[in-house]
């Protein structure tokens, strides 16, 4: 099966298994900022943006993102440049092992593209589908706002 | 320690912040190499019982399978015991636990080596599992092991009855803790290379490398010089990867020698919470002996602890629990017994703690059913008992300096506006609120029982080009080892920090610094860091001197700039350059050891720790009267942690561990059914979410002291320690029911509210 859409701002045309999920057909991309950390769609460390929307890539199968946009933390990751919210995360301090902490940027991205200054309220409904295991979720609200 | 440092004190962002922000950052499931196949373990699916055939037939027929290893293919010794020798590597003949592992499928791609494990058909001779320690203490025959105890540690200071004797009253009773699930969202992995020589290249989400290296030159019955093991960046870890690495390695490494192929095992999550350590759960008993002014007087305390199918670290649990029962307070007299009993449950052993979360579970509700009692207020009772500078502790270890305990007591008292709180409650039609505390005290690392392997060290090598590697030999395990390191040892040195590269650990470059655990990153490391540049100093200002035609007294190197009597005359670019030059020793070795504790493990009395952190917590909640949900509004969190060497990251520690112990107090509920685990995903298991967590408020204590690293004492353990027993003394306070058993689930809040009892 191959299936078309805009990876990171490029059209690709990447083969897959009938069945296969978003999240093993990106790692097998070599994107290894979407980490595979629970299977279920619970922890979010996969998550990535489908046409602007924060979606778990482990629950989406692959021939659904036929013709739609996938974004994943590699697009701000030239090392150069950083987004501002990779830059809020390092100033706050909202970081330890770094397992969910591209899955929350990406979280927080999908947020500030429909509301770009929001509230601490509408912060935490965005990483509601979130888990992080070492540093809880003070800092990453914080560096949020 | 008045002294301003460049770095040290300050909250500089972490050194490895940019790769982890942008996804860079490699993990061990990010890393392939040509060649490379793939082990995943086959395991025992019924609970105790004999081996009585293996069928691989089935297995063997999957495309892309090379083979099955089992105990018959170990060439040195099957047994991975990290204390107590009583765990093969692969069970034989005996199964002990559902999850002990049998032997492994290697295969030619990950898929196929988890499909092929499933199809191994095992036969049995079945046995009556054991389950809970009741019935692992009853058992008269059939034992797990030789007994059923793994283990037992005491203390016996004083004369209880005397102490009793002399009470106004005595007060008893029961509490109980669950299982903790690690969860680090990093699941456990490997990759394990075969070398030329006939040794073996590990690289692994792994805390103890030394700890790998053994077990692994073991397995294969080679010399510990030719296994190498290399830490890649750790995606969580709370101890539950401590021991478990060395099964994985060692099982990859049996692999990797026989197809003489690099092998990767990584565990999927179902299996990694199935097969992998967990928490242990104890039963505790208390009865105390106290006066009517509130003065502790003679306490009799029995912890249990279900260790599951094998000890791995139960005696450091048990140890620990024993050392810290009765808590950071005064008390004459004593006799506690904490015993480890054998069940046939997957292990339970290293998490956050090791045993001190439950043993302050158990004396902090008692503090607050003494307080009840006698009806004076729970943080009265506490600063009438605390532990203070010239007091003995329960061990009768004398305390000198750095004994915060009464400060982190009083400023949650005075934060969390305590008095008020606790006599106006805001309850509502809905709602109750309540507010409890909760302190504690943290033996800092190995103590006496493992003083042997507390010592660590560092090498610090200074490149021609100014640069500075600097090799360790613990782990960041997220918890930001590598940036506090690089402070310590750029202010250490006098040099910028951007200089330094702390590189991953490897057995190769530094001497075995026993495990990555304990809390003893700051301490060992950082103490590690001042013996290399003390002893790097004169060579230092010697080469300084020579270059700068002045003597060696003259010379200071700060900031990155050489001075002769303060006048800035080179820098440490064209320094290094002329140490390479001149010959001199650019690489040396740092190392500290914990000074000798006297300790009689007999009795329990003595040094138990060379010195202690104190945290306490106070907690503030809501319960919902119709429901039974806990919310947990706010939590005060006073920590002495000597001296904060970055406090953003102490912080970020101490947050991470209060959302841990609100977790365990109240969302995690572990269940099996006849040794199957029930909850081996996040739908069924509950982490705390962003919904579960209100604020976190972190006071910090700085108690200097003085065999700590610029007055550094460790953070990573106390931070989730006394936070379940605030919580449920503010729940029990809420309420008005003494809830003695954790986690407290809905169901269970409910049912004391409405005068059930559970």
């Amino acid at each position: 099966m191959k299936v078309d859409f805009i990876l990171n701002d490029r059209p690709v045309t990447l083969a897959a298994e009938p069945g296969a999920n978003l999240l093993e057909l990106l790692r097998e991309q070599g994107l290894f900022s979407v980490k595979h950390g629970c299977d279920h769609g619970e922890c979010g460390a996969c998550t990535v943006l489908l046409n602007d929307n924060a979606v778990n890539a482990c629950l989406v199968l692959v021939h659904t993102v036929a013709g739609k946009r996938i974004e994943t933390a590699e697009k701000f990751s030239d090392h150069e440049n950083l987004h501002p919210l990779q830059e809020k995360f390092i100033e706050s301090g909202a970081i330890q092992c770094g397992f969910c902490t591209p899955g929350m940027i990406m979280a927080l991205e999908a947020l500030q593209r429909k509301n770009p200054e929001p509230t601490e309220a509408a912060v935490r409904d965005a990483l509601a589908g979130n888990l992080c295991r070492c540093t809880g979720y003070v800092k990453p609200v914080e560096a949020a706002l | 320690m008045s002294k301003e440092f460049k770095y040290i004190g300050k909250s500089v962002p972490r050194v490895d912040a940019v790769g982890k922000v942008t996804g860079q950052t490699r993990f061990i499931t990010d890393e392939y190499l040509d060649r490379m196949i793939y082990a995943y373990p086959f395991y025992s699916d019924i609970p105790f019982g004999k081996i009585t055939a293996i069928d691989i037939s089935p297995a063997a027929s999957q495309p892309g399978f090379l083979g099955v290893l089992s105990a018959s293919d170990i060439p040195g010794q099957n047994q991975v015991g990290v204390i107590i020798e009583d765990q093969p590597l692969f069970a034989d003949p005996l199964v002990r636990f559902i999850g002990d592992s049998i032997g492994i499928v290697v295969a030619e791609t990950e898929s196929a080596a988890r499909q092929a494990a499933r199809l191994v058909n095992i036969q049995y001779e079945e046995f009556n599992p054991i389950f809970s320690i009741n019935d692992s203490k009853a058992a008269t025959g059939n034992f797990i092991h030789d007994s059923n105890v793994a283990c037992q540690h005491q203390v016996d200071k004083g004369d209880i009855n005397t102490g009793f004797a002399a009470a106004d009253q005595i007060i008893e009773a029961d509490f109980k803790t669950q299982f903790q699930e690690h969860y680090y969202l990093e699941p456990q992995g490997c990759i394990a290379i075969p070398e030329e020589n006939g040794g073996i290249t590990i690289h692994g989400s792994i805390q103890c490398i030394y700890y790998v290296q053994k077990a692994v030159a073991r397995v294969l019955g080679i010399p510990q010089s030719v296994v190498k093991v290399i830490q890649t960046p750790i995606g969580g870890a709370f101890g539950g990867k401590e021991d478990i690495p060395s099964e994985l390695c060692a099982r990859a490494a049996l692999a990797a020698v026989k197809f003489n192929r690099p092998v990767k095992m990584v565990y999927n999550r179902r299996d990694d919470v199935q097969l992998t350590s967990k928490r242990h759960p104890f039963q505790i008993h208390f009865k105390v002996g106290v006066s009517n002014a509130g003065k502790l007087l003679a306490a009799h305390i029995r912890l249990e602890e279900n260790s599951g199918a094998y000890a791995t670290l139960s005696t450091v649990v048990s140890y620990r629990s024993s050392i810290h029962a009765m808590g950071p307070y005064v008390i004459p007299n004593i006799k506690v017994r904490s015993t480890a009993y054998y069940t046939n449950l997957p292990t339970t052993g290293a998490f956050r703690g090791f045993g001190s979360p439950q043993a302050t579970f158990g004396h902090e509700r008692m503090m607050d059913i003494i307080a009840d009692h006698l009806g004076i207020d729970p943080v009265e009772l506490r600063l009438k008992n605390v532990l203070r500078p010239g007091d003995l502790t329960q061990t009768a270890q004398k305390l000198e300096v750095s004994v915060g305990a009464e400060e982190t007591i009083t400023s949650v008292r005075d934060r969390s506006s305590w008095n008020s709180l606790r006599q106006n409650n805001q309850n509502d039609r809905r709602y109750l609120t309540g507010i409890g505390i909760a302190a504690s005290h943290y033996g800092n690392c190995l103590g006496a029982a493992g003083w042997a392997l507390d010592g660590a060290g560092v090498k610090i090598q200074i490149r021609r080009d100014g640069s500075v590697g600097l090799a360790y030999g613990l782990a960041d395990m997220g918890q930001g080892a590598l940036t506090v390191i690089t402070q310590m040892a750029a202010d250490a040195l006098g040099i910028n920090s951007q200089r330094i590269s702390v590189l991953a650990p490897n057995t190769d470059l530094v001497p075995d610094s026993g495990p990555g655990v304990a809390s003893r990153n700051v301490v060992m490391t950082g103490n590690a860091i001042r013996d290399a540049a003390a002893k790097l100093e004169p060579i230092l200002k010697t080469a300084a001197a020579e270059m700068l035609g002045t003597d060696a007294e003259s010379i200071k190197i700060e900031n990155d700039l050489i001075f002769v009597d303060d006048v800035k005359k080179s820098d440490f670019n064209i320094l290094a350059d002329y140490l390479f030059v001149g010959n001199s020793q650019m690489d040396m070795l740092g190392w500290w050891h914990v000074p000798a504790l006297e300790y009689d493990p007999v009795k329990g009395i003595g040094e138990a720790y060379f010195t202690y952190s104190y945290a306490t917590h106070v907690a503030k909640v809501r319960v919902d009267r119709l429901t039974g949900l806990v919310f947990v509004d706010k939590i005060w969190a006073a920590h002495d942690i000597g001296k904060a060497i970055n406090p953003a990251g102490l912080e970020g520690q101490v947050e991470g561990g209060t959302t841990q112990g609100i977790g365990w107090a109240l969302t995690e509920q572990f269940k099996f059914d006849r040794g199957r685990v029930l909850t081996d995903n996040l739908s069924t298991y509950l982490l705390p979410t962003i919904a579960d967590v209100g604020e976190v408020e972190t006071i910090l204590v700085e108690n200097p002291e003085p065999l700590g690293p610029w007055g550094a004492k460790g953070i990573g353990e106390p931070a989730i320690i006394p936070t379940a027993a605030a919580i449920a003394n503010a729940v029990s306070h809420a309420i008005g029911v003494q809830m003695n058993e954790i986690p407290l689930t809905p169901e269970k809040v409910l049912d004391a509210i409405e005068g059930r009892t559970h």
